[in-house]
């Protein structure tokens, strides 16, 4: 048992810290210079990574990518999340779509989408829930017939992130009404300059307007937008929704949050004290830490398990809910600890570090519902790794 | 990278669960919490030592097993598992303070006779002061300038103490804490007997001006005794979360298959989302608490200067999670889980013992508080 990197493997590190120090400066100086909305700015970062050939790490070389190995693939994200980089813009594009049409596309599909995914040329979102499929996803209606050499779509989703900046849309259509509701289901990729396609932004329970509404009326998408077969859209899609759960990535944002809420707690004054010395305080930040490193070594465990193909690793369920729940504590704790400046608003001149606690709270809350609920993740673990009985007819 | 386990590991921890099964029983527990508490035979206790179980992450040279700090927690998981008595982990613990202290004369002299079984060794730390680990020793050890020196102080809930051949008693010294081996037969060392809830055989032990001779003090290579003390309460602490993980899957495993067929209202109780959530909840604990066990015994092995908050993240997650494992475990199999035929009771009253023994969740959180005060601060 060990946990350290090959040789080579830490050459490639040391040069992609060197490089990844460079860039970040040179991004800064264009930043400072006010190059840009922030979506510009993420763009040239995005683009910046790809020349250097850092992104699209698991890809074929040639649609793009690197075809790195997986320890190269977690050193590039250890070393983005060290160096506090900037994030990819790109999400749904480089997790979700890429991923899909990678493993399940054709080749005209691969050498048309793919590039642009990892350059950012084209953002992408997923159009699979809808106002009467959420957790159970394959009950969606919306709807698409195939005439001729074209689907026409018509119908609804909703909480579709970024739809409304998004070029393209990884959708899911219901092609045969009459077959099992997951027997009947499309992948297909749908340009969301199409006509007919709608786009209302819904504001989310932090303020913010991030996910959408995306309306469906006659939009025709080619057949060759088309991903695997007509009427095999729902393994496709199961396929990829594993794909949103990677282990290690998102545990060293963890520690980033750990770390400024021990600072804070460490700064607030609470009468004769600061925060840090009650006991109540410091042992939950304690107890998240241990959580924290829990997924660590889990996904090091997920990790050597990949490596070797002995099948051992733990599912990708069990990391998602712990660390939807994690980033929650840690949320509310953050607010604990702000004591009575938790209750003040973000205009209020009295706010603490700029309302950071409270937006944190809000945002955190979204990642229990997001990418299946934390209670269809208990589902999972219980169904999927305990063998228990399904808990609602399947 | 590789935080898998090895083949030999896994050949290891399954030859271990079927040796355990075969020759130990958890009636013998049951029976055991009534007069007398269950010890483990010394027939037994020799096939133990036969399988190299004892020196199992001691060196080659006097006839260890040469295995990594991994190797012992697996045996320690799968005695948790099977409800053994607690000698296996302390004598492992013991043997390992002796082994990578750097004192030659005393490894030489009884590591293999008590890897073998023919002696029996066990640690002497804690004291009836409401507080347990290292830092708050008060035996004191008075060393004059010949090198001799004499012990006094009462040590507490020491297992494996009575007929022990040597004691490893925490003590202050003149300069700092440190580990002193004392004969089992010194003059002015008493042992009264003490029982734990879960019926295991623990002992007070009395230092009333025992006299031993500095040689007697496990030092390191470069004479620091109180850094072999705190490993030496490392390795037992990481044994111990070891157990307490072994009880936690046992009673999973046991609950979830209770679980499948136990049948009310039409349906088997796990297809209940308030049973098999809890239980999903339960492996989740499982499966983190492992994660942390595994970096905790790598840490060890390689000294990295994040082991001691490791060992605490390890022993204080465990010790939740056997506890709360096994009172789920105890509820979701409902009236029968209450009876004292069932297993149950007997994980959980284990689970609450070393939950409570050698740092419960919180003395473990603090001491991971001052590490992470340093490492944020
Ligand atoms: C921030 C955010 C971003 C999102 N982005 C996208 C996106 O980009 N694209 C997209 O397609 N979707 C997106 N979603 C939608 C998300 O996938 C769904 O909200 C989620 O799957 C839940 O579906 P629902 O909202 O219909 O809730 P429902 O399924 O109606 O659930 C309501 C409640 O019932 C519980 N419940 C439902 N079924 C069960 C069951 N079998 N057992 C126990 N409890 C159950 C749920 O856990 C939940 O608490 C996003 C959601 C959020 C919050």
């Amino acid at each position: 048992m060990d946990l350290t990197f090959s040789v080579q493997d830490e050459a490639f590190r040391a040069r992609f810290r060197a490089w990844l120090e460079e860039a970040m400066a040179e991004y800064k100086e264009v930043m400072r210079a006010g190059g840009g909305n922030p979506l510009e700015q993420s763009r040239v970062w995005q683009a910046k990574l790809y020349e250097a050939g850092y992104l699209g790490m698991a890809w074929p070389r040639a649609y793009g990518g690197q075809e790195a190995s997986l320890t190269e693939q977690v050193i590039v994200s250890e070393e983005l999340a060290r160096a506090k980089a900037p994030g990819t813009i790109n999400t749904i594009g480089l997790t979700i779509a890429g991923p899909t049409i990678v493993q399940h596309g054709t080749e005209a599909q691969k050498q048309r989408f793919l590039p642009k995914i990892l350059t950012a040329e084209e953002l992408w979102c997923q159009g699979f829930s809808e106002p009467g499929a959420g957790s159970d996803l394959p009950a969606l209606r919306t709807r698409a017939e195939l005439k001729d050499d074209h689907f026409v779509v018509n119908g609804q989703k909703v909480w579709t992130s970024g739809a409304f900046f998004s070029n393209w849309c990884a959708l899911l259509v219901r092609t045969d009404p009459s077959a099992p509701k997951r027997k009947g289901i499309t992948y297909l990729l749908c340009d969301m300059k199409s006509p007919g396609i709608e786009v209302r932004p819904l504001r989310n329970a932090g303020g913010g307007s991030h996910f959408c509404e995306v309306f469906f009326d006659d939009v025709k998408i080619p057949r060759e937008n088309m991903v695997g077969e007509l009427h095999g859209g729902w393994q496709i899609a199961r396929s990829t929704l594993e794909h949103e759960r990677s282990g290690l990535s998102g545990v060293i944002a963890l520690e980033g949050n750990l770390e400024r809420l021990w600072q804070l707690a460490s700064t607030i004054q609470r009468g004769d004290h600061k925060a840090i010395d009650e006991v109540m305080v410091r042992h939950q930040l304690v107890q998240m830490w241990f959580e924290k490193e829990g997924l660590r070594y889990l996904g090091f465990r997920n990790l050597s398990a990949q490596i070797s193909g002995s099948g051992a690793g733990v599912s990708g369920s069990l990391g998602k809910l712990v660390n939807s729940q994690l980033r929650q504590k840690m949320a509310s704790l953050g607010l604990e600890i702000a004591g009575p400046l938790a209750s003040v608003a973000k205009k209020s001149p009295h706010v603490l570090d700029r309302g950071r606690w409270q937006a944190g709270y809000f945002d955190a809350l979204g990642y229990s519902i997001g990418g299946g609920t934390s209670e269809i993740m208990h589902n999972a673990i219980a169904e999927g790794v305990l063998g228990l009985p399904h808990s609602a007819d399947q | 990278m590789d935080f898998e386990l090895s083949e030999e590991q896994n050949l290891i921890r399954d030859v271990a669960a079927r040796f355990l099964e075969d020759n130990w029983s958890s009636d013998i527990r049951r029976k055991g919490l009534d007069e007398p508490p269950a010890t483990i035979p010394s027939e037994l206790w020799s096939e133990i030592a036969a399988m190299g179980w004892l020196g199992i992450s001691v060196g080659e040279d006097v006839g260890g097993g040469a295995q990594d700090m991994l190797s012992a927690a697996i045996l320690a998981e799968a005695a948790g598992a099977a409800l053994l008595p607690g000698p296996l982990i302390s004598t492992m613990a013991a043997v390992t303070a002796l082994d990578r202290s750097g004192n030659q004369s005393l490894r030489n002299a009884h590591i293999r006779a008590l890897i073998q079984g023919d002696k029996r060794a066990t640690l002497a730390v804690e004291e009836a002061n409401g507080c347990w680990g290292p830092d708050r020793v008060e035996a004191r050890a008075v060393l004059a300038s010949d090198g001799s020196g004499t012990l006094t102080g009462t040590k507490i809930l020491v297992p494996d103490g009575d007929g022990a051949d040597l004691f490893l008693v925490a003590a202050r010294l003149p300069d700092g804490l440190g580990l002193i081996a004392i004969a089992g037969d010194a003059p002015g060392l008493s042992v009264t007997p003490m029982r734990r809830m879960d019926g295991q055989a623990v002992v007070e032990v009395q230092l009333d001006g025992v006299p031993f001779d500095e040689n007697a003090i496990l030092a390191s290579t470069d004479g620091d005794a109180e850094r072999v003390l705190r490993e030496a309460y490392d390795f037992w602490s990481v044994l111990l979360a070891a157990d307490l993980l072994g009880i936690s899957s046992a009673v999973l495993e046991i609950t979830t298959e209770y679980a499948k067929e136990r049948v009310q209202f039409g349906r088997p109780i796990g297809s209940f989302q308030a049973v098999s959530h809890k239980l999903a909840d339960n492996l989740v604990d499982v499966e983190i608490g492992r994660s942390l066990l595994y970096g905790a015994c790598l840490a060890l092995d390689e000294e990295a200067p994040d082991r001691e908050v490791l060992v605490s993240a390890a022993k204080a997650y465990l010790s939740d999670t056997a506890v709360s494992v096994s009172e789920s475990g105890l509820q979701l199999h409902g009236g029968i889980g209450y009876t004292w035929e069932l297993d149950i009771h007997l994980y959980l009253r284990q689970a609450r013992c070393n939950a409570a023994s050698l740092g419960d969740a919180a003395h473990h959180r603090e001491r991971a508080a001052t590490y992470l005060a340093d490492s944020f601060g």
